[in-house]
């Protein structure tokens, strides 16, 4: 089995398969990709992702069959270096960038990738929430330095796109194990209302919306207004919110909510969108934890792939995506994490239950970074 | 007759505490093993694609693509969490319930800044 390297079933979780692979060096073999749909085999942004997925890499072989059904991976050395991908608008940056902060310390050379398309839209991660809480966690696994950072150079809503972002990564040999236990108190929360294509004031509408609901907590509150003019605003107009709670000991949970891409679905009103933002935050404070949900695989990842030693992280409750991605991890490096779920005390006012991940690193070591 | 209707209108109020000890201990029994949860067989996709194999009339089989194993594991890939349940944080009792996550909230004993 090993030699012949893994094999799945569909489109869905393609990037943890295509990521874990790389990582591990093994070979992934996925088929019956959309077998039955009507339209068959691998959609543009697939194809788009396993393109850049080969601009990082250097000899990795792709093989796809005539339909786009079957899909055969052999990973080859994480290269790293300069990069630029124009990314398919079916999916923002932040579908691509999740695959590249995975990979990224673990390059031969430093990651500099300018990735072109949609910068945020109501799919997946924006890219203003990745940098504002991917790189702190990424940061506690002593992935840090000079030049480790998320630019959004020319922001770019959904559909048209026209956005760019630059992502800079250190590379790293090793991984430090984190104990990662308490996420302490909340002390601020910050966040970056945005807005495009239209009038400037959408996003103090916003912010007002907003900080009426959180300040009922804190009066610690900041939200910036980031108005995008000319060249550096896109192909099409739209808003939107990210908020960031900060905790005493450096975790930060997130919420976001973009404005409905023009032409799709009903419109929102900047009020409605500020509001339901502030409330899925403190949904997200309710899920708790020192990580956020969106960055569960990542941190999972990093402590799979870290020294030989305990590590520890308590999650809030785990997302379909993290469990699907514990499954592949088993696959792919045979760890296992203990899972202790942590109920709240009676009488306690955070949240609902926790739960405690607990594994031994595989003491991945980085061979292809060049020693200087 | 309006006797009859009284009767029919607490008819759902009969036997609610047993109703509501069932539930419970159904919940008990359905609250998840995370660990069998996350690294345990597969049983439940197999389960629903037996139920797939309805037949009408002896002659056709029931496709319902949308149960199958198959269409989830074709499912939009995004790591986006979107929990089925989703508290109203318009009450005064769920904003409570979270009160203490924040420095303006009660702190343990031993912790305190004063």
């Amino acid at each position: 089995m090993a030699s012949h390297g893994l094999t799945y079933e569909g489109c869905n979780f393609l990037r943890q398969r295509l990521v874990l692979s790389t990582l591990s060096g093994k070979r992934v073999k996925i088929k019956n990709i959309r077998s039955k749909d009507d339209e068959p085999g691998l959609r543009d942004f697939e194809a788009s992702f396993i393109r850049l997925l080969d601009k990082v890499t250097n000899g990795s072989t792709i093989e796809i069959n005539q339909t786009g059904t079957v899909l055969v991976y052999q990973p080859g050395l994480l290269y790293g270096g300069t990069v630029e991908h124009d990314c398919n608008p079916q999916r923002s940056v932040g579908y691509y960038l999740e695959a590249l902060l995975m990979l990224g310390p673990f390059m031969k050379s430093p990651l500099k990738a300018t990735l072109r398309g949609v910068t945020n839209d109501l799919t997946d991660p924006t890219v203003d929430l990745l940098k504002s809480t991917a790189l702190p966690v990424m940061k506690k696994f002593g992935i840090d330095g000079e030049g480790f950072d998320i630019k959004v150079a020319k922001r770019g809503m959904a559909p048209g796109g026209g956005g760019e972002v630059v992502f800079t990564c250190p590379v790293r040999k090793t991984v430090r194990p984190v104990q990662l236990t308490d996420p302490g108190k909340i002390k601020r929360i910050r966040g970056v209302a945005y807005s495009v294509r239209v009038s400037p004031q959408m996003g103090n509408r916003i912010v007002e919306s907003a900080r009426g609901i959180l300040n009922q907590f804190l009066p610690d509150i900041y939200i910036y207004t980031d108005h995008m003019k000319g060249a550096n605003s896109g192909k099409s107009p739209g808003f939107g919110l990210t908020l960031v709670a900060e905790t005493l000991n450096g975790c930060f949970l997130s919420a976001e909510m973009s404005s409905t891409p023009q032409g799709q679905g009903d419109p929102i009103l900047p009020e409605d969108l500020g509001r339901n933002c502030a409330k899925l935050l403190l949904e997200e404070i309710y899920r708790g934890g020192c990580v956020d949900s969106s960055n569960q695989s990542l941190a999972l990842l990093l402590m799979t792939l870290g020294q030989q030693d305990v590590s520890k992280v308590l999650l809030g409750p785990l997302s379909p995506y993290t469990i699907e991605f514990l499954r592949h991890i088993r696959d792919f490096f045979q760890i296992m994490f203990k899972i202790e779920v942590q109920k709240p005390l009676e009488d306690e006012r955070k949240g609902g239950d926790k739960v405690l991940m607990t594994c031994v690193g595989v003491g991945y070591s980085n061979i292809s970074k060049t020693l200087k | 007759s309006d006797e009859e209707e009284e009767q029919g209108t607490l008819k759902w109020k009969e036997g609610l505490q047993q109703k509501a000890s069932a539930a419970f201990l159904r919940h008990q029994e359905a609250a998840p093993n995370l660990r069998k949860l996350v690294y345990g067989s597969v049983v439940e996709a197999e389960d629903s694609e037996e139920e797939e194999e309805e037949e009408l009339g002896g002659l056709f089989r029931v496709n319902r693509p949308q149960k199958s194993k198959r269409v989830q594991a074709n499912a939009l890939d995004c790591s986006h969490f979107n929990p089925d349940i989703s508290h109203n944080w318009d009450l005064e009792e769920m904003l409570n319930s979270i009160r203490d996550c924040f420095v303006t909230g009660q702190w343990e004993e031993g912790q305190d800044a004063a």
